[in-house]
C-alpha cells in the first residue's frame, strides 16, 4: 500500500515537467508561425508609410494654399483687383426723430 | 625527440597567439567600424528633425508655419548625360550652369544642388525622369501674411552647426520653445532593404515645437501697416511706427513699423530692418513725455489742475540756458490744465522744480523709465537713467518737456497705458498663449508691475489730456463724438552734442475711450519732412487709426461729445 503511494508521488513532476514541455513546443510552433507571417508584412508596411508620407505631403501643400488664399494680404489685392476702394469717410446713424409727434 | 615536441609545441602556441591578435583586433580595435557597418546593412538611423511651431495671432491664423520645400540632390555616378543634365537643371532650377556641371563631374555619390525648392518646381523636375536625380522633402518657414510684423516676428536663420535658430522678435525670444527636440529614429531592413514589421522602429526623443498665439489683432496690424506706410509717404518721413496695447491687460494688439523686411528672404535687406524699433530704437520723447511729469506731480501733490504757473510770462533760464515755448507764445498765470494743452515748455519747467529731482526720479523709476519694460521680445534696450548726482538743474528742466532723456517707444506706450488703466502697469506681453504638440494650451497670465500713481491723479490726467485733444493744436484732426486722452509731440534730434533744428521725432500718445479704454496708441514718425510738428503729421495718422479701431470695436459716438 505504501509502496503504490510511493509511486504515485513520483509520478507527479514527470507529469509536470512533461506538460511544460509539451506548453513550451506549442509556443514555440505559434511563435515560428506569427513570426513568419508578420515578417512578410514588411511590404505592406513600407506601402503604408509611403501612403502616410504622401498624405502628409499632400495635407501640408493643401494648408499652405488655403493660408495663402485667406491672407488678409491676400484678399486686400484681390479686392483692389476687382474694384474695391476703401470708403473716404463714415456716416452714422445717431438717435432717430420722430416722424411724427402726438398733440 | 624531445626538442621535436618542444618546437611542434612553440608552433602551436605561435599559431593560436596569431589568432588571438587577429581577434584582439577585429574584436576591439575595429570593433566600432565593424558595428556601424553591421548596422547599416541591417537599418538604418534616421535623424528626426522637429517641425518648428507655429505662431499664430489672435484669430487663430497662423501668421508663420512651416511649408515643404525640397532639396534637390545628384548621383554623379548615376548620372548618364552630364551635358543635358546640367543644362536642364540650370533652366528649371535657375542655378549656373557651370556651377552644376562641376558638381555632376565630381567623383561623389551624392552632391546637393539646390535647397528650398517648391513643390511645382520638383513635380517638374520628377516628370523629367532625370536619372541621378533625388529628392528630399524638408521643412521651411512659411509667412502666409508676407512681411506683416516682421520685425516683431524675426526671422529663422542657422547656427554655427547649420541648424534652424530663430533670431530676433518672437523667433528669437521663444527660440528653444518653438524649435522642439531633435531625435533618431532606427528602421530595420530586411535583405531587400524593405521594413521588417516585426523589429519595431525605435525611436526616442524627438518633440516638435510649440506654438505661440498671440495678442497681435491680425486685421488691426494689418490696417496700422497701411495707414502708417501711407503716413512715412506723406509726411515725407524716413521711417514711422506704432504700436497698440490693451492698457488692461498689457497685451500688444500692434505692433508696426515701416519700412521692414521680408523673412522670407531676409538677407537681402539691410540689418538695421531686422531689429524692431518699438523696442529697440531709443529717442527723446518730446512733449509726450509731459503727461507723465504732470501726472507724477498731481500724485505728490504738489500741483493741483488749478496750480498757477508764476514763471510762464517769458522765457525761463535755468543755469544760464534760456528754456522757451514751442511757439514762443507765452501764458502768464496759467494752470496745470492749460500747461498741457498749450504743451508749454515753461509750465513743465515750473511742475519738476515743485517736484524736485529726488521726487522726479522716484516717479520715473516708478513708471519704468530707465529700465525695460519686460516684454516678450529679443531685443529690448533701455537707457537708465543717470545717477543722482549726475543731474544738473538745466537737466530736470529739460526732462519735464521730454528733452535730454532717452527711452524707447514701449516704454512710452506702457507708461501711458498705466493712466489709461487708473493708475496700474501692466507687464506688455506679445504671446497670449503657448500651445504644445499635443494640444495643451498654457494661457500667459496679465501681470501687474506696480501702481505709480493713484486712480484719481491717473483720472486727473486723463481729463487733462481729453482736454489737451479737444482744444490743444492737434484739435482739428480730432474725431468727433468721441473722447479721446492724447498728446502730441515733437522732439528736437540731437546730433553730435546740438538739438538739430530742422530735423525732429514728431508723435502722438493717447487713448480711447476716455471713460473705459480698449487700446492705447503711441505713433512715431522719424524726421517728417512735409512738417516738422507732430499735431500736424503724427497726430492726423493717429486718429485716422483710432478711427478705424472704434469702429472695429463697434463703439458709436456720442453726440453730446
Amino acid at each position: 500500500m505504501v509502496h503504490n503511494e510511493e509511486i504515485e508521488s513520483m509520478k507527479k513532476p514527470a507529469l509536470f515537467i512533461g506538460s511544460l514541455m509539451i506548453l513550451v513546443l506549442v509556443l514555440s510552433v505559434v511563435k515560428i508561425f506569427i513570426s513568419n507571417r508578420v515578417a512578410t508584412s514588411g511590404v505592406l508596411l513600407g506601402i503604408i508609410q509611403e501612403q502616410a508620407a504622401s498624405l502628409k505631403t499632400e495635407n501640408v501643400l493643401l494648408s499652405e494654399k488655403l493660408y495663402t488664399e485667406s491672407a488678409l494680404t491676400n484678399i486686400d489685392s484681390e479686392a483692389e483687383k476687382q474694384g474695391y476702394v476703401e470708403p473716404k469717410s463714415d456716416f452714422v446713424l445717431s438717435g432717430q426723430m420722430p416722424v411724427a409727434y402726438k398733440q | 625527440m624531445i626538442w621535436r615536441y618542444r618546437i611542434a609545441f612553440l608552433g602551436i602556441v605561435c599559431l593560436f597567439l596569431l589568432v588571438i591578435t587577429r581577434l584582439f583586433y577585429w574584436q576591439v580595435v575595429k570593433a566600432q567600424e565593424l558595428s556601424l557597418i553591421a548596422q547599416n546593412q541591417y537599418g538604418t538611423t534616421v535623424k528626426l528633425v522637429p517641425q518648428r511651431g507655429e505662431i499664430r495671432t489672435s484669430d487663430n491664423f497662423p501668421i508663420v508655419t512651416n511649408k515643404i520645400s525640397y532639396l534637390i540632390f545628384a548621383n554623379p555616378k548615376e548620372v548618364k548625360n552630364i551635358g543635358e543634365t546640367s543644362a536642364v537643371l540650370s533652366s528649371v532650377l535657375g542655378v549656373d550652369l557651370a556651377s552644376v556641371s562641376a558638381d555632376l563631374s565630381l567623383d561623389k555619390f551624392w552632391v546637393p544642388i539646390k535647397s528650398a525648392v517648391d513643390s511645382k518646381t520638383k513635380q517638374k523636375l520628377e516628370q523629367m525622369n532625370l536619372p541621378g536625380i533625388g529628392f528630399d522633402s524638408q521643412y521651411q518657414r512659411f509667412y502666409p501674411e508676407a512681411s506683416m510684423a516682421a520685425q516683431l516676428l524675426g526671422f529663422v536663420g542657422k547656427d554655427d552647426q547649420g541648424n534652424d535658430k530663430g533670431y530676433f522678435g518672437l523667433e528669437g525670444y521663444y527660440d528653444r520653445l518653438l524649435q522642439g527636440k531633435e531625435g533618431l529614429a532606427m528602421q530595420v531592413n530586411d535583405a531587400f532593404g524593405r521594413p521588417i514589421l516585426a523589429q519595431t522602429n525605435q525611436t526616442s526623443g524627438e518633440v516638435d515645437g510649440s506654438s505661440l498665439i498671440l495678442s497681435i489683432d491680425r486685421s488691426m496690424q494689418f490696417l496700422a501697416e497701411q495707414k502708417i506706410k501711407n503716413g512715412v509717404e506723406t509726411y515725407g518721413a524716413t521711417s514711422g511706427m506704432v504700436g497698440i496695447m490693451d492698457p488692461k491687460t498689457g497685451q500688444i494688439l500692434v505692433m508696426a513699423a515701416y519700412p521692414n523686411f521680408d523673412p522670407r528672404d531676409y538677407s537681402v535687406y539691410s540689418d538695421d530692418l531686422y531689429k524692431n524699433p518699438f523696442i529697440s530704437d531709443l529717442y527723446e520723447p518730446g512733449s509726450t513725455f509731459k503727461p507723465l511729469i504732470m501726472s507724477s506731480a498731481l500724485d505728490a501733490k504738489v500741483v493741483t489742475p488749478q496750480t498757477k504757473c508764476n514763471i510762464c510770462g517769458g522765457p525761463v533760464t535755468v543755469s544760464g540756458y534760456d528754456i522757451h515755448t514751442w511757439d514762443d507764445k507765452y501764458f502768464p498765470n496759467t494752470n496745470m490744465i492749460d500747461v498741457i494743452q498749450h504743451s508749454d515748455n515753461t509750465g513743465m519747467v515750473f511742475v519738476a522744480q515743485k517736484m524736485g529731482l529726488d521726487k522726479t526720479l522716484s516717479y520715473l523709476e516708478k513708471y519704468g523709465i530707465g529700465s525695460t519694460t519686460g516684454i516678450d521680445l529679443q531685443g529690448e534696450v533701455s537707457a537708465p537713467l543717470r545717477p543722482k548726482n549726475q543731474w544738473y538743474a538745466v537737466d530736470l528742466a529739460t526732462t519735464a518737456f521730454g528733452q535730454g532723456i532717452s527711452i524707447t517707444p514701449i516704454e512710452l506706450l506702457d507708461a501711458t497705458a498705466t493712466i489709461a488703466n487708473q493708475g496700474v502697469e501692466m507687464e506688455p506681453h506679445v504671446v497670449s498663449a503657448i500651445e504644445d504638440p499635443s494640444g495643451n494650451i498654457i494661457k500667459v497670465p496679465p501681470k501687474v508691475v506696480g501702481s505709480p500713481v493713484s486712480s484719481g491723479t491717473a483720472k486727473a490726467m486723463t481729463e487733462i489730456m481729453v482736454n489737451a485733444v479737444e482744444k490743444g493744436e492737434a484739435s482739428w484732426a480730432r474725431l468727433k463724438g468721441y473722447r479721446i486722452a492724447g498728446k502730441t509731440g515733437t522732439a528736437s534730434i540731437p546730433i553730435q552734442g546740438h538739438y538739430d533744428p530742422t530735423q525732429t521725432i514728431a508723435s502722438f500718445v493717447g487713448f480711447a475711450p476716455a471713460e473705459d479704454p480698449k487700446f492705447v496708441m503711441l505713433v512715431v514718425l522719424n524726421r517728417p519732412t512735409v512738417s516738422i510738428y507732430g499735431a500736424e503729421t503724427a497726430a492726423p495718422i493717429f486718429f485716422d487709426i483710432a478711427k478705424s479701431l472704434l469702429g472695429y470695436y463697434g463703439i458709436p459716438p456720442d453726440q453730446n461729445n
